[in-house]
Parts: structure tokens; C-alpha cells; sequence
């Protein structure tokens, strides 16, 4: 019996995915078309939970694209409730989770610590927006993929030397790498657009065959705020789909090992700096796509977005999330992009000047508080204090 | 194998080692084959380590070649000694802390056939397989040392005896023709000792075993050949009875100056 429930559910879930597409893809009016649904989506939550422990050790890739999917499916859905300037954020979030993915796995796997992350992203923030202003043209998907692979190629050069470096000294460089970072922005000024960076030439906007799918008869803007955001989303999903994978299989295995024990790791025949230099390079690679993401999302890309600030924040997300595990990607991400709305919350609640010397720097009180109380009370973050409740609550006799 | 005189597993060739003047090994030589257990001991600093690194490739001979003649290699880097069918264990347990036993025996196999980072990135069918072989395999090989239910502990949290055991198993997890024990006996109470004695002894019958070793009890009726080393030389080479009838040996160990 349990055999065939294991069996059944994935096809079921995966029947009951291609019914919610067709459903939106198709549905006279959008709204109708998602509230369809929602049933749906509910069903394969439950169906997915029930079947999880089964399904993770017989066939971990199709688990991990099946939940994939279901969180893309539920994110998306959302999207169509909220309004444009939450989706602006989530969309914000989902960009700054991919840099968080990259950065755990760099960090947390390989045990190797970076602050030049924030300047990564602003490689791929600029190639996307140099890319967009020579060919505008080319399909979003393919611009990502060359701000990606710009990414690796400056992780690879900078990885190089890296590989001989430890602890404070590979910080010092990285560190080094996001300062000199704003410098070069505005000493390549006819290439970048100097202090006043760049702007896309046309914003992208939803190809034909999703008219179904955006239509809704809301304004313009409305509707590509959405797709961006959906767009972001995606693309996060992917990453995280990929992520997952690398982090279960031996590179990511490879990474725990020289993390925990480098001279073990050799005797079993790892290649430290070749090792050390993959993890450079995927890490600077997601960091790139989030950036590009995140030009997309902006219309625009500005150098001083991309200061070293940039690179503190995004190690304390990664932080406040859990490091070393995807799903404190995921978390940071979302603090990140509510975070702007619990400023702006907080600055109409308590009737501080918006303007106001404190309310900008909310945002720094905001992280450095977290921070402190993460490292006092969880020191291995959020996705690392919810996994130890969840242990002790498993383990906990029954009564 | 060809018939006639086999080739050593490994071999150290006239090598020194000297450490900012101060003298580490001096000249020494010696070699393990296929189906012997050898002992490398001697008074403590007198180079054993230093031997045993050598041997591994962790530190560069001065002077002299380390070489791995079965294989057909010599000056191996750490990382390259797998390919030359050697494994070694470390001092102490060695193990990876954060990673399960089961996962710590894994690691052992990381040098088999594998289609590479993107492989890993886009979980090919292939490589999700291999992976749940390395799995399996690994569950065999805690099961053939009796500790299959220690699998999903982590290193913290089984006896310093098991974990013991553990290292052994990762080392043999990359089928090694020469496993070498740093210290095996170190930590081990008596029934311990004598499993892992047992052990190492089933394991000669394929491979050659090298052990670094101060505890005389455990090492006497264990090995075939002992290397003694003092203050960086070999002072003494044979079978255990015929070492501990070298006067070196014995003014070595007992301090008999006059």
C-alpha cells in the first residue's frame, strides 16, 4: 500500500501541475484562472508533504524539482494578489536570494569567506546592462546566461590567486576586489555610464503567447511589474533546483570535506585549489545572475548600488539565514525584500521623517540587529535553529 | 601481476629531510610489498612521522625520491596518492566532523568515475546513480567491519574505537593495493586492539600494510618486518625476533649509553 501511494503521487502531482498551467494559461480572466488554482495548488502541498520522506530517498532529482515547482507555483500565485511595489520587492528578494545561494554554498561548503560578493553582483548588473544597451534585442534568458558566464570568468580570475589564501587573507582580497570595484565602474565611465550608471533602453515585457496569463486589464506598468516579478522568480526557482542538486551531489560533498578536514580531503584525492577555485567561481556566477536579475528588475543599473556596503549586507543575510544551507538563502531573501516595507511601516507608524537621519539608517539597524540576535540565539541562523526544533520535536518520545 | 620478483609498493629511496638545519631523516630507505604488514617504529621524534609524510608526499624530500613502483609513479602529491592505490589513515581518527559516518566512508570512494562538476550541477541520471552506489557501497563496507548502525551518527558522537574503524573503512573504500596506519593502536582498549589486530591482518591478504606504531605489544606479533628509526636513520631492519636482538635497537629504546 505504501509502495503504490509512493508510486502514485509524483504522477499525480505532476498531473495536477500541468492542470494548473493549462488552467492559467487559458482561463478568460486571470483572476478565475488562479483562484482555480488555488485548490490545486493546496492539493499538491498536501499530497507533496505526505509523500516527501518516501520520494527524497528513492528519487532525490524528481523530489527536488517537484518541490521546485510547487514553490514556484504558490510564489506566482501570489504574485497576482499582490500589489506592484510588494512584487517589486519580492522580485528584489528573489534576485538577492540567488547571490545568498551562491555565497552559502562558497562559504558554507567550502568553508572559504567572501566580501567581494556585492562587487560580483555588479559584474553581472553591468554586462546585463552593457548587453542590453548594444544588442536590445536579445532574449532575456540568453543576456542572463551572459551576465553568468561573466561572473564565472571574473571568479575564475580572482579564484586563481584566491586559492592560496585562507581565512583573513582571502577576505582581505575579496574585500579589496569590492572596494577597487566602484573605482573601476567610473575609470571605464564610456563603457559604464559613470556615476550615473545605466539605463535599459526598453523594459521587457511579456511575449505574446502569455497575453492569457497577463492580460487582467490592469495598467501597463502593473502587468510588467508582474512578469518581471514572475520572471525572478523563475529564475530563482531554477537556481535553487541547481543549487539543491550541486549541495546532494559529490562536488557538494567534495566542498563539506575540505571544509571539515583539508588534509583528509587530499588523502582522498580532492584537489584543494582546483576545488577551492569551483567554489570561487559558482558562487561569483550566482552573484552575477542575481545582479543581472536585479538590473532587469531595476530597468537600470547605478555603481553605487554596488558598493562595498553591498557585500556586508549580503554576508549578514546569509547570516540571519542559516550558512551553509539553501534554504537560509531563501530566508534571507525574503528578509531582504520585505525589509523595505517594514521601514516604510515603521517610518508611517512612529511618524519619523522619511528623510530623517535615523530612518536612513534603518536599514543598518535593522541587519545589525538581527545579526546580534542571530548569533546569540542561533548562531547557525534561522534554517539552522528551525531544523533543531524540528529534530527535538521528532525525536521527542510519543506522550 | 607477472610472475618472478614483485615490485615494492612503495619505496623510499636514500631520502633526508632536513628541517632549517635541523636534521629530520637522514638517508633512510626501506620499501612494503604486496602481502606484508611492515612496522615503522622508533623512540618518539625519532622521525617516524616525518617518514610516514614523506611517504605520503605532505612533506618533500630533501634530498632522495619516494617512489610507488607498482604504480609506475614517484614524488606523489597528497591528493595524487589515490591513484596510486594508497591510502592512508591519519592520527588520531581524521575523520570529517560535520559529515556522517556513512558520509565519511563515502569520501573514501570520491575518486571513482564521476561526470565532473556539471554532472553534479544538472544531477544527471548517471551520476545520481553512481552516487547511490558510492551510497550502497559504502554501507557495505561499514557492514563488512561490523558498524553498518553507526552510519547516520555523526563522528562526535560514536566511541573513539568505531571512529577508528571508520578512518579504516574510508581508506579502504578506494580499494588501496597499500594502506597505511598512522598510529592504529593509539586510544584502543584491549578487545579493541585485538579486533583491529585481526583486521589488518585479514586485510594483508590483498594489499600491503604500513604502520607507524609505539605500542610494542600490538606491533611485535603483527607485523612481518619492522623499520626502526632513531634520530632520523634506520638503525635496524628484519623480522621482529630479529630486531629485538639488535643491540642498536635495544641501547636505543633502553638509553644504554655505556
Amino acid at each position: 500500500m505504501k509502495l503504490l501511494a509512493a508510486r502514485r503521487v509524483p504522477s499525480a502531482i505532476a498531473l495536477a501541475l500541468v492542470v494548473t498551467i493549462v488552467v492559467l494559461a487559458t482561463a478568460s480572466s486571470t483572476r478565475v484562472g488562479v483562484a482555480l488554482s488555488v485548490a490545486i495548488d493546496l492539493a499538491i502541498a498536501c499530497a507533496f508533504i505526505v509523500s516527501v520522506p518516501e520520494l527524497k530517498t528513492r528519487h532525490p532529482v524528481v523530489a527536488r524539482a517537484l518541490l521546485t515547482l510547487l514553490g514556484l507555483d504558490v510564489a506566482i500565485f501570489l504574485t497576482f494578489f499582490f500589489s506592484s511595489s510588494t512584487n517589486f520587492n519580492l522580485a528584489t528578494g528573489a534576485a538577492m536570494s540567488i547571490v545568498l545561494l551562491g555565497l552559502s554554498f562558497l562559504t558554507g561548503a567550502s568553508g572559504q569567506i567572501s566580501l567581494g560578493n556585492g562587487a560580483f553582483m555588479g559584474v553581472g548588473a553591468f554586462t546585463m546592462a552593457i548587453w542590453a544597451n548594444h544588442h536590445a534585442t536579445t532574449p532575456i534568458v540568453f543576456s542572463l546566461l551572459i551576465a553568468i558566464a561573466s561572473g564565472a570568468l571574473v571568479g575564475l580570475l580572482l579564484g586563481l590567486p584566491a586559492t592560496r589564501l585562507r581565512g583573513p587573507y582571502l577576505a582581505g582580497m575579496t574585500l579589496a576586489f569590492a572596494v577597487a570595484f566602484t573605482f573601476i565602474l567610473s575609470s571605464f565611465s564610456s563603457w559604464t555610464g559613470g556615476d550615473s550608471g545605466l539605463q535599459l533602453p526598453t523594459a521587457w515585457i511579456a511575449p505574446r503567447w502569455l497575453d492569457g496569463f497577463y492580460h487582467a486589464g490592469t495598467s501597463p506598468l502593473t502587468t510588467t511589474t508582474l512578469y518581471i516579478t514572475d520572471v525572478a522568480i523563475v529564475v530563482a526557482g531554477v537556481a535553487f533546483f541547481f543549487m539543491a542538486n550541486l549541495f546532494a551531489s559529490r562536488t557538494g560533498r567534495s566542498m563539506r570535506l575540505i571544509r571539515d578536514n583539508d588534509v583528509a580531503a587530499e588523502l582522498v584525492g580532492i584537489s584543494l585549489p582546483r576545488a577551492r577555485v569551483v567554489a570561487f567561481i559558482v558562487s561569483s556566477a550566482y552573484a552575477a545572475l542575481g545582479g543581472a536579475l536585479l538590473t532587469v528588475i531595476d530597468n537600470s543599473v547605478s555603481p553605487s548600488t554596488y558598493s562595498f556596503a553591498l557585500s556586508v549586507t549580503i554576508l549578514s543575510l546569509i547570516v540571519i539565514g542559516g550558512i551553509g544551507t539553501i534554504s537560509g538563502a531563501l530566508i534571507g531573501g525574503v528578509v531582504y525584500a520585505f525589509s523595505t516595507s517594514v521601514i516604510s511601516w515603521i517610518t508611517t507608524h512612529t511618524g519619523l521623517n522619511p528623510q530623517g537621519n535615523v530612518a536612513s539608517q534603518l536599514n543598518g539597524i535593522i541587519f545589525g540587529g538581527l545579526l546580534i540576535l542571530t548569533m546569540l540565539f542561533a548562531p547557525f541562523g534561522i534554517a539552522g535553529a528551525v531544523r533543531h526544533f524540528w529534530h527535538r520535536m521528532r525525536s521527542r518520545p510519543p506522550g | 601481476m607477472s610472475p618472478g620478483p614483485e615490485l615494492p609498493l612503495i619505496a623510499l629511496d636514500h631520502v633526508s629531510v632536513h628541517f632549517e638545519g635541523l636534521r629530520a631523516l637522514d638517508d633512510v630507505s626501506f620499501d612494503v610489498s604486496s602481502g606484508e604488514i611492515v612496522g615503522l617504529i622508533g623512540p618518539n621524534g625519532a622521525g617516524k612521522t616525518t617518514a610516514f609524510n614523506v611517504a605520503c608526499g605532505f612533506v618533500k624530500p630533501s634530498t632522495g625520491h619516494v617512489h610507488y613502483p607498482t604504480a609506475k609513479k614517484s614524488n606523489l602529491r597528497p591528493n595524487q596518492l589515490v591513484h596510486a592505490g594508497v591510502a592512508r589513515t591519519l592520527q588520531g581518527v581524521g575523520l570529517f566532523p560535520h559529515c556522517s559516518v556513512l558520509e565519511n566512508v563515502m569520501a573514501g570512494g570520491h575518486l571513482r568515475p564521476s561526470g565532473g562538476f556539471f554532472a553534479s550541477f544538472l544531477s544527471l541520471p548517471k551520476e545520481v546513480r553512481s552516487e547511490r552506489r558510492l551510497r550502497d557501497d559504502a554501507r557495505t563496507m561499514l557492514e563488512r567491519l561490523n558498524i553498518a548502525d553507526m552510519a547516520d551518527r555523526l563522528p562526535s558522537a560514536i566511541p573513539y574505537g568505531i571512529a577508528k574503524k571508520v578512518s579504516v573503512a574510508r581508506a579502504l573504500m578506494s580499494e588501496p593495493t597499500l594502506l597505511m596506519l598512522d598510529e592504529p593502536a593509539s586510544g584502543l582498549d584491549e578487545s579493541e586492539l585485538d579486533d583491529f589486530a585481526r583486521l589488518i591482518v585479514e586485510l594483508r591478504a590483498t594489499m600491503g600494510v604500513l604502520l607507524v606504531e609505539h605500542d610494542m605489544e600490538f606491533v611485535m606479533p603483527l607485523v612481518n618486518r619492522l623499520v626502526v628509526l632513531n634520530f632520523g636513520e634506520v638503525i635496524a631492519s628484519g623480522s621482529p625476533s630479529e630486531v629485538r636482538e639488535n643491540e642498536a635497537v635495544i641501547e636505543a629504546y633502553l638509553g644504554v649509553n655505556e
